[in-house]
């Protein structure tokens, strides 16, 4: 059913994997990379949430955080042999965190959800610096160890690369699935879910789990990146920036979030190591793409694939 | 294939590159600092005092005509994104040293970078005591006091203070604002000083508004009041809790950043008198040559005079320098955390007779302290009001304090 | 604990409020009347500090300088909804590209800031009028906080009154509401908009001026103040000017008594407070009035 160019995106995603594995780049690019994918799982898992369902999370961090936090201290006491299953165990408390949180956040519509979100957030966020003895409070937790086999930091790549691919398929296929399609419906209409017999309040709680889960499974990613863990994991300033990349690359896309991470990181990098004034240049660069780019970068790039949009593309808000 | 026959391609056509150049004579060293926002200012005056002194370094000469290049990047004080620049900064731009950080939870994961890739890391403006105690890794050195330093001489000057018995803290409430307080206590304890805690006040770190915490250390009568707070807060707190004359009312004791110059400077005239503080560096003691040729040089070069980051960043540098001069080279590693260990250093805030030196088992280095009292001075403007009145503390019993550091262990795992 | 030190500790709260409610207010303005979110309102805040620094040094008189900073932060709205805002309203995710349009505009005015004034703190000293204390029974209040907390009450009374009593004020509310009909109705409404937006950036720079004497003025400082002035406007219910006062007094007086009970969790206490009340009243305490289709 599907066209071919819908595997187009999957495909460069390979190539460019596989690029990174082999070119003779520096360990840093490798490291650059890793962060791409993890913040790319994140961001998809945070846009089924907003780009999908229509629901904009400024808590989002507390999922990041709470899997990180899981999974980082657990592997710290336990070794890094475990770090496979304590990944998992993460994505799973972040999970069973967001049932009680979704419930209550999903009664309010709005920018009243938004703040809930983040009020939640900034108190997990308190509270984990509170619990210095427990949680290492802003000093955050160091020297979390990795499994032999992760060692280096290209089988870590592999390693991340594997999980959030598989990651992405998952989501990728609930997108396109009658699920996914009720979120959208969710997006443009309420009313109409409800009219045609179903639980708004039901579906979004589903994919407020869901966005839960991958979420703190890109958190226990990111515990086993650099081996350290701090609280600005849960502060709403990361949630800010995941918000930032997946507009920045375009919402109605399953890969805009996606696009957008790789844009934000690389800028980010790019123009942090030439100017002090990177701020001023990044705000200008998306200043302009703001105004420019109506559909996110994404919007952009399928236009000038895909020739003109068409009429029935353009009523469905082009979601592929 | 543990290293990659094209990684080794790649190194031996970089190095093709560079012996072409410059050769083994440039040396880079990789600054992280806050550039923007809160911080920028520390980061500013880091990077001007950075300037003198490779200026000094270079005059001097090093063996085989090395030079050093400091590159400097914002940290955007966000631990995660300065692992990824230090990663950058060895494997790119391959530095021997990492240097700087004013962050202590930047720098407490900026270390882990250090220790894993035996790259030196020299800091030289966060103060967690942490990091040259129960964190302690062999790669790290830290050209700067830590808070302990501080809170010792504190301690002991408010046991010559007496006439004293309650005593108050307000401190921002993370780990900066809480291990003063920690440090403080223990350090009466261990001069035998009696007191009694009448109250303890945390708000959070850029609270804008100190209102309701005076009105409250108001009426909770200390004789004493404690602060902990660094740069912008404190600015707010003396404006706000002078507003309502709680310095009429209790001894002000700030012994670690409150002194700083930064904070007079923008206080300027309403910065009140009879207030006992202390910095890192003062631009007004000690008065030697050394001190005030660094504070004029760097008011030619920036049109300010400096705040304690400055000479925390200058003595960084010269930090350096001397082991490259001692070992001959940047290349050992080994070797040149050798010569680091138990280094000399003539710097800008030691006074005649003393000389600050690296402590060689913790890799603090052992600096005097003075604490002095605030009265009118207008040498330095814009500020009008600076210290004065200076009790110096001797820094051999300031640190290493070996307990403290057992303390620390249990205290956080 | 005696009465005259639980009213001081209550005036000390009411007075962190006033302040609270000078930045929210603008916010409240343009988020709740012109459904316009400004992340980039702490930034107006921060420009009004540093144009006061400037013009008060100036002038040499602290009263022109604050006319000047809100004028100045003003004008500088007035620009940004001209040049940019204004080509993003009626897209389909309007509200995500106000947040990115907006966060660009943070990131480019502190550093803007750093540019021309320096990293360095600067300082404003309070109107030599104001610098003492008022003596209220046992009750110390500085002159200053009155002043604030007076200003507060007549900013609020005023904007009411504009609000609700003038015709001025229905067209504001329509664009609330439906921004379509009313240009049918042959109104102006980008040049609405864009006085709203105007008013509600004047009134950051008024709020930056006016702390400043009790404040630091650091880049940086924008960012930082927006947080709270959200929770702000949340707990009273967007665009109820009354409903923002009254959550800036309840974060203002649960802080000054909170930090005598349990002083350890006082950083945590205005998003716990905003937690329970958006759980037991998920629309603030002064929902707006569904009028017509939103």
């Amino acid at each position: 059913m599907r066209k071919s160019s819908s595997y187009l995106p999957w495909l460069s995603i390979l190539i460019a994997f596989l690029l990174i594995l082999f070119l003779p780049i520096s360990e840093h690019k490798v490291h650059l990379a890793t962060r791409i994918l993890i913040f790319s799982l994140y961001a998809v898992a945070f846009n089924i949430l907003f780009g999908m369902t229509g629901l904009l999370s400024l808590g989002s961090a507390l999922f990041y955080g709470f899997g990180a936090y899981v999974t980082g201290m657990l592997t710290k006491s336990y070794g890094g042999d475990y770090f496979v299953y304590l990944l998992i165990l993460g994505s799973i408390s972040a999970f069973i965190l967001a049932i009680p949180l979704g419930l209550l956040c999903l009664r309010l519509t709005d920018v009243y959800f938004t703040m809930l979100t983040f009020a939640f957030g900034q108190l997990v966020w308190g509270v984990c610096i509170k619990l210095y003895n427990f949680t290492g409070g802003d000093d955050g937790i160091q020297g979390i160890p990795r499994m032999a086999l992760l060692e280096t930091t290209k089988s870590y790549y592999i390693f991340v690369f594997i999980i959030v691919f598989i990651s992405l398929i998952f989501l990728w296929r609930l997108a396109s699935s009658p699920f996914g399609l009720v979120l959208n419906g969710i997006r443009q209409n309420r009313n109409r879910i409800t009219f045609l017999g179903m639980n708004v309040y039901k579906h979004q709680l589903l994919a407020f789990l869901i966005s839960a889960f991958f979420t703190g499974l890109a958190g226990g990613l990111y515990s086993g990146l650099d081996g350290s863990i701090h609280p600005n994991m849960f502060f709403w300033t990361q949630s800010g920036s995941i918000i930032l990349m997946v507009i920045l690359g375009g919402i109605n896309n399953f890969f805009g979030p996606v696009v957008g991470t790789i844009i934000f990181i690389l800028l980010e990098d790019y123009i942090g190591k030439t100017t002090e004034y990177w701020p001023f240049f990044l705000g200008t660069i998306m200043l302009i793409m703001v105004i420019i780019f109506p559909k996110g970068i994404v919007g952009i790039l399928t236009r000038f694939l895909k020739g003109p949009q068409t009429k029935k593309e353009l009523a469905n808000g082009s979601h592929s | 294939m543990k290293k990659q026959f094209k990684k080794l391609f790649l190194f031996l056509f970089s190095l093709f590159f560079v012996a072409q150049g410059y050769a083994a004579e440039v040396v880079k060293i990789g600054a992280l600092y806050p550039m923007s926002g809160r911080g920028g200012l520390y980061g500013k005056d880091s990077e001007a005092a950075i300037k003198i002194a490779l200026d000094e370094v270079h005059k001097k000469g090093l063996p085989k005509g090395i030079k050093l290049d400091v590159i400097i990047i914002d940290d955007q004080s966000k631990p995660d994104y300065a692992v990824s620049v230090a990663k950058r900064y060895i494997t790119e731009d391959n530095v021997k040293f990492l240097f700087g950080v004013v962050s202590s939870s930047v720098a407490l994961a900026v270390t882990e970078v250090s220790k894993n890739n035996k790259v030196i890391f020299v800091g030289t403006d966060h103060a967690a005591t942490d990091l040259t105690a129960n964190k302690f890794q062999p790669y790290y050195f830290r050209a700067s006091n830590n808070t302990f330093q501080s809170m010792m001489a504190g301690a002991m000057y408010l046991k010559e203070l007496k006439g004293w018995k309650k005593i108050a803290y307000i401190g921002p409430d993370y780990a900066y604002g809480r291990d003063q307080w920690m440090e403080l206590k223990y350090a009466l304890d261990k001069l035998g000083v009696k007191y009694e805690v009448v109250g303890e006040y945390w708000p959070k770190l850029y609270e804008p508004d100190y209102t309701s915490y005076i009105t409250a250390i108001i009426n909770a009568k200390p004789d004493i009041l404690v602060a902990g707070f660094w740069g912008g807060d404190t600015v707010a707190f003396i404006k706000q809790a002078k507003a309502y004359g709680l310095f009429n009312k209790m001894k002000y004791f700030h012994p670690d950043a409150g002194g700083n110059y930064e904070v007079m400077a923008a206080l300027g005239k309403e910065m009140p008198e009879g207030l006992i503080m202390s910095a890192r560096h003062h631009v007004n003691w000690p008065d030697t040559s050394e001190n005030k040729t660094f504070v004029q040089k760097f008011y030619k070069a920036t049109g300010r005079y400096p705040s304690y980051a400055a000479e925390g960043a200058y003595a960084g540098i010269l930090l350096i320098a001397e082991a490259i001069r001692k070992v001959g080279n940047a290349d050992n590693t080994e070797a040149l955390v050798k010569a680091m260990e138990g280094m000399k250093l003539r710097l800008p805030e030691d006074p005649k007779g003393f000389t600050s030196y690296i402590d060689p088992k913790t890799h603090q280095i052992v600096q005097v302290q003075a604490i002095g009292v605030t009265k009118k001075n207008n040498k330095f403007p814009p500020a009008e009001v600076m210290l004065g009145d200076f009790k110096v503390y001797d820094a051999n019993k300031l640190w290493p304090d070996f307990k403290y550091i057992e303390y620390l262990k249990k205290a956080k795992k | 604990m005696d009465v005259s030190f639980l009213i001081s500790q209550f005036v000390g709260g009411l007075s962190t409020a006033m302040l609270l409610f000078l930045v929210a207010s603008g916010l409240s303005l343009i988020f709740g009347v012109g459904k316009v979110f400004n992340f980039a309102h702490g930034s107006f805040y921060l420009l009004g500090s540093y144009l006061a620094f400037q013009f008060i040094n100036f002038f040499n008189n602290f009263w022109i300088g604050v006319i000047c900073a809100i004028l100045g932060a003003g004008m500088f709205g007035v620009v940004m909804e001209f040049l940019f805002l204004r080509r993003i309203y009626g897209r389909s995710e309007e509200v995500s590209f106000q947040i990115l349009l907006t966060y660009s505009f943070i990131l480019i005015i502190d550093d803007m800031v750093k540019y021309i004034w320096g990293p360095e703190y600067k300082t404003i000293e309070k109107p030599a009028s104001l610098i003492d204390q008022l003596q209220l029974g046992g009750v110390l209040i500085p002159k200053y906080s009155i002043f604030i907390l007076i200003l507060g009450f007549v900013i609020v009374v005023t904007f009411w009154f504009i609000l609700n009593r003038t015709e001025m004020g229905k067209v504001i509310k329509a664009t609330a509401i439906d921004r379509d009909m009313l240009s049918l109705l042959g109104v102006n409404v980008p040049l609405v908009m864009t006085l709203i937006f105007g008013v509600a950036t004047a009134m950051g720079g008024l709020a930056g001026a006016l702390a400043a004497p009790l404040r630091t003025v650091t880049p940086g400082a924008g960012i930082e103040v927006i947080i709270d002035s959200l929770i702000v406007i949340v707990l009273g219910g967007l665009g109820n000017f009354w409903g923002a006062l009254l959550g800036a007094i309840i974060i203002g007086e649960v802080v000054a008594f909170g930090i005598l009970w349990v002083p350890q969790w006082a950083s945590l206490l205005n998003f716990l407070v905003m937690v329970l009340v958006l759980i037991l009243k998920p629309e603030g305490l002064f929902p707006q009035k569904k009028s017509g289709r939103v």
